[in-house]
């Protein structure tokens, strides 16, 4: 990534560091939504997910002075908002990894059986999902990581990482076409 | 290896993010937003805004304020504001307890705070006597100052840690 992309707020940022409250308030804007969507796939609570938004846009602002374009800020602030979001999650659940056995999802479903894909089935087959298996997917489809970040992230092996994707992709098809065998079998 | 739904998500993507914060988001961040010039949040500014509200409490404890058809509504209005700033002044009050080990370094923050304090306890019986809008009025800013009060303390605590922390780093 370029400096002049990794910088596209620099001004912005730059008022919000002597304070400029109205700077403050359109960085918000700009980032809120994204954000919120983000910590909301993965707590898959509404209310969590704004509890972790808030804290995360604390923690940068306040932080502020330490960010130094080296990234760009978009993507310093999502990586809060994803670590906020899984810490929440782990509080939560005590323990995000393993579930293979609690969730394990039938055989591979063959991609002719898949039916037709909306946006609405698939958002709602994701937040379906069990929480480890929509965190890796989240992370990995929607956001962008690689298998290593999400490791990372995530405080588990790659191989894991890699394993809980192909599981959340199979368990996500199945959601898919049992939701779609369902509403045809009551029609 | 099947890549429908991987390409059916990677194409649709901005469409997964069809969900607003409410504004209670902005409203806590705005709370705590590190202001710049900031004299309208120094404390130096807050104390003689807390000395001018007890000055304007006590003038209010002098005047006899007569009964009115609202009385109770206004009693259990307050009653339901008072629960819910007391939350978060009990909140920051543990907070602030949990960082702050070295003596002394609370004296001037406590001494403003318990004046407060004293105050809130004198109107809150003349609301109970008689329950009017302006009592519920200035206990409701009393609330308000404080948590403001609590508010700069925390600030400054955090300040001093994150000193004490670069001061480490440096050695």
């Amino acid at each position: 990534m370029d400096t002049e992309t990794l910088n596209i707020h620099r001004d912005l940022i730059e008022r919000c560091k002597q304070g400029d409250e109205q700077a403050y308030l359109r960085l918000y804007k700009l980032y809120a939504k994204a954000m919120y969507n983000t910590a909301f796939r993965i707590s898959g609570s509404g209310e969590e997910a704004e509890d972790v938004l808030q804290e995360a846009f604390i923690s940068a602002f306040r932080n502020l002075a330490d960010y130094r374009g080296d990234a760009s800020f978009g993507s310093w602030l999502k990586r809060i908002v994803i670590n906020k979001a899984i810490n929440a999650l782990k509080k939560r659940k005590h323990e995000l990894m393993p579930e293979d056995e609690l969730f394990d999802v039938a055989d591979e479903i063959e991609e002719r059986d898949m039916p037709e894909l909306t946006i609405e089935r698939v958002r709602a087959a994701v937040m379906q999902l069990p929480d480890g298996y929509r965190s890796v997917l989240s992370l990995y489809l929607l956001e962008g990581y690689d298998h290593q970040e999400i490791a990372e992230i995530m405080r588990i092996t790659e191989s894991t990482s890699k394993s809980q994707l192909s599981r959340a992709k199979n368990k996500l098809k199945q959601l898919l076409t049992l939701k779609t065998n369902h509403h045809g079998s009551q029609n | 290896m099947d890549r429908k739904i991987e390409d059916f998500i990677r194409q649709h993507r901005p469409e997964f993010d069809d969900k607003e914060p409410s504004g209670r988001v902005w409203a806590e961040v705005r709370n705590s937003l590190p202001l710049g010039n900031g004299w309208i949040r120094s404390l130096a500014v807050w104390r003689a805004a807390a000395i001018f509200f007890m000055a304007a409490s006590a003038f209010l404890l002098w005047q006899r304020v007569g009964e009115s058809k609202g009385e109770q509504a206004t009693l259990r209005e307050f009653q339901d504001v008072e629960m819910f700033y007391n939350d978060q002044i009990a909140v920051k009050i543990e907070l602030i307890e949990a960082n702050s080990n070295a003596e002394g370094a609370l004296n001037g923050f406590t001494k403003d705070f318990h004046q407060l304090e004293a105050m809130y306890q004198v109107l809150k019986e003349e609301m109970k006597a008689r329950p009017s809008k302006q009592v519920k009025d200035a206990l409701v800013l009393n609330l308000l100052i404080r948590i403001d009060l609590l508010n700069q303390q925390l600030h400054k605590l955090e300040k001093s840690t994150l000193t004490k922390e670069e001061g480490k780093n440096a050695i």
